[in-house]
């Protein structure tokens, strides 16, 4: 019969540094995307302030029935081709692409190898 | 209009009594019991466990 | 100290009250879900038109189906507060279910952020139609969660009872909504005909419509965190959840045939409101003053259920010490893990000021994909490892294993429309678990007790 592990017990500050770790990590997380993309995004705003100006309904391809949805909308065609130009880019960069998969994947398959080591573990304590 | 800026401080105050009441409360029950027992609660004890269905159990 | 304290030595042991029943399930699940039909589903049709949208919302109806009877079938036998992170760590491993706690929690609590900023812009917009311009949305936001915090501290069934009515509510007017836009006539109320485009992007746009396409279902899986506390798990969770997903299904399906015979696609795919401007197109102020109160009621809704299914999570990785062990206590009257509640009322409350309402959702949907892949493997491992007659099971569900397989294609589409949309904030956020991972590895597991761990009356498993 092995010997089982007893953890320590931990402190009232380790576990508040424990805890204020995790957030502090999340907060990291919701930021760092926000200061690669802010530029990018003020540049197409102004460019789509400026497309919009003198457009009508017919330059902007809506039929009889779209318009007047629009209208009932409270929008003109100026302010509707705002919304009407503003389009998705879904050009695909496959470095990037490349990458992201690289990293899902990396991350599920760290993250099984480390877990079945760590169950065979507890299954050996539990049921030898 | 004064109506919203009441609602306003009475949406800040009931919060704030809100909370204090959780805090108190929680203070309260930590110096009433014992910490061992607050935490004593396990894991997936109930009928499930023993593999059988207490059909009649709400009685 | 001079007095004893109470429940010294006794060898008592303390647990939540099973009081909830079905009904009270299937109000967590859709409770949580169904501000998605008010708002930010209509993002799928910015992202492919309105086409993709339906697309989009069928096929991820499929995912959350497959979701939904694997949940059930490895809850109805694995019944815990914690749900999907009990089964990871019983069936995958430490590592595995402490990333599974933090999707439950993450996904949850800036859900819970985002439902709360809602309530405080209803109430905003409210102010402004009756002539109060530029109210302070600040108190509201806090008030709701502080208000619902309050609730679930006192006590789950009155938390889940208040749930049922204001989520079955907010669901009849939807239908209220469908009936009244006279939907057997085309192009008396609605325009579908006018209206409706061919795809604007091609079939790359009903793929990117796939990320937001989750919101019409996401949080529908959070009903088995309540298995410590729902009378006979083994067959409620199982109801609840099938009627929830069906429920979710139709209103889906309704939501998208009112609003776009209703909405130019470019508009509808950018609404703050979609469902409160529908109403307002027909011109009808007891329908719009009707939506209004029920996108206000769906956001509390799931503002609340947010809470219950964060907390339960955050309390099961504190009892196992994967998280500080303070977190795991029960309050001995009310019977709920009153520390994680509390713990989590400054975090979301500070997820919706930082003003980042799209990295907070993009946080939470990835979170909830990530779990979702989990689910996949997880099922098959689980028929593997405890064959069909080794263990008793409270729900078997057909067709395995093309479910699960159906389920991990499904996920690996999302994760390229994520990845198409909002490529830096998912490797943002994968940065985030895998830090968070070796933390885990390399200080946080020195706590946790290893046979403790596996908590089942289960046989050894297969091959291990």
């Amino acid at each position: 019969m092995k010997k089982h592990y007893s953890p320590p017990s931990q402190g009232i500050f380790g576990q508040i540094f424990d805890s204020l770790f995790i957030l502090v990590l999340v907060y990291a997380s919701l930021m760092i995307p926000l200061l690669l993309k802010a530029e990018e995004k003020a540049e197409s705003a102004a460019a789509a302030v400026q497309a919009a100006a003198n457009a009508t309904w017919e330059s902007l391809g809506q039929n009889a029935v779209q318009q007047a949805q629009w209208i009932k909308l409270g929008y003109g065609p100026e302010e509707a081709a705002v919304l009407i130009n503003d389009r998705f880019d879904y050009t695909i960069d496959p470095l990037m692409l490349v990458i992201t998969i690289a990293v899902i994947a990396g991350y599920f398959i760290f993250m099984l190898t480390v877990s079945k080591r760590q169950y065979r573990e507890v299954i050996a304590e539990k049921f030898d | 209009m004064i109506f919203w800026d009441v609602l306003t401080y009475a949406a800040w105050g009931l919060s704030a009594i809100m909370l204090m009441w959780m805090v108190v409360d929680a203070f309260m029950v930590s110096s009433q019991y014992d910490e061992e027992f607050l935490m004593s609660s396990r894991e997936g004890e109930d009928e499930v466990m023993h593999g059988v269905e207490l059909d009649g159990e709400n009685k | 100290m001079a007095t004893e304290k109470i429940g010294v030595g006794s060898g008592q042991r303390i647990s939540m009250l099973k009081v909830l029943n079905p009904f009270h399930i299937w109000a967590l699940g859709v409770g949580i879900v169904l501000v998605g039909e008010f708002m930010g589903w209509n993002f799928t049709v910015g992202k492919g038109g309105a086409y993709a949208s339906l697309i989009a919302c069928w096929v991820i109806g499929l995912l959350y189906t497959c979701v939904a009877m694997i949940d059930s079938e490895v809850t109805s036998t694995v019944a815990a507060a914690g749900g999907q992170y009990t089964q990871a760590k019983h069936i995958i491993g430490p590592l595995m279910a402490f990333n599974v706690g933090l999707y439950l929690v993450m996904a949850y609590t800036m859900l819970c952020a985002a439902d709360a900023l809602v309530v405080g812009d209803l109430m905003k917009s409210g102010a402004a139609v009756m002539g109060y311009a530029d109210l302070d949305t600040r108190p509201f936001v806090v008030l709701t969660v502080a208000f619902l915090a309050w609730l679930n501290y006192r006590g789950v069934f009155m938390t889940l009872t208040i749930n049922l009515v204001i989520t079955f509510l907010a669901f009849m007017s939807l239908v209220v909504l469908f009936i009244a836009v006279n939907p057997l006539s085309q192009g008396d109320v609605l325009q579908h005909q006018g209206l409706l485009t061919d795809l604007p992007y091609g079939w790359i746009g009903v793929v990117a419509a796939l990320q937001f396409g989750m919101w019409y279902y996401l949080g529908i899986e959070g009903t088995c965190q309540a298995a410590e506390e729902v009378r006979s798990a083994g067959r409620s969770i199982p109801l609840g959840t099938m009627g929830g997903i069906m429920t979710l299904l139709v209103a889906a399906t309704i939501t998208w045939f009112v609003a776009t015979g209703l909405m130019p696609w470019q508009y509808l795919g950018q609404a703050v409101t979609p469902m409160y401007d529908a109403a307002s197109l027909l011109g009808n102020t007891n329908l719009q003053l009707m939506l209004f109160m029920a996108t206000a009621f769906a956001a509390i809704a799931s503002a609340n259920g947010c809470i219950n299914d964060a907390s339960r999570a955050w309390f099961s990785l504190g009892r196992d010490r994967y998280m500080p062990v303070f977190f795991g206590a029960i309050h001995p009257r009310y019977r709920t893990p009153y520390r994680s509640i509390m713990f989590l009322v400054p975090i979301a409350i500070s997820f919706a000021f930082t003003g980042l309402l799209d990295q907070v959702i993009t946080f939470s949907i990835l979170s909830g994909l990530l779990g979702y892949t989990f689910m996949s493997f997880n099922m098959v491992k689980f028929r593997k490892m405890w064959p069909l007659e080794s263990i008793h099971r409270g729900y078997i569900h057909p067709f395995h294993p093309l479910p699960a397989i159906t389920l991990f294609v499904l996920c690996c589409a999302t994760y390229f429309a994520t990845f198409l949309g909002y490529g830096a904030s998912l490797l943002s956020i994968m940065a985030f678990y895998i830090v968070a991972s070796l933390w885990f590895v390399f200080r946080r597991y020195q706590y946790v007790k290893r046979a403790d761990q596996f908590t089942m009356p289960w046989p050894r498993p297969k091959g291990y």
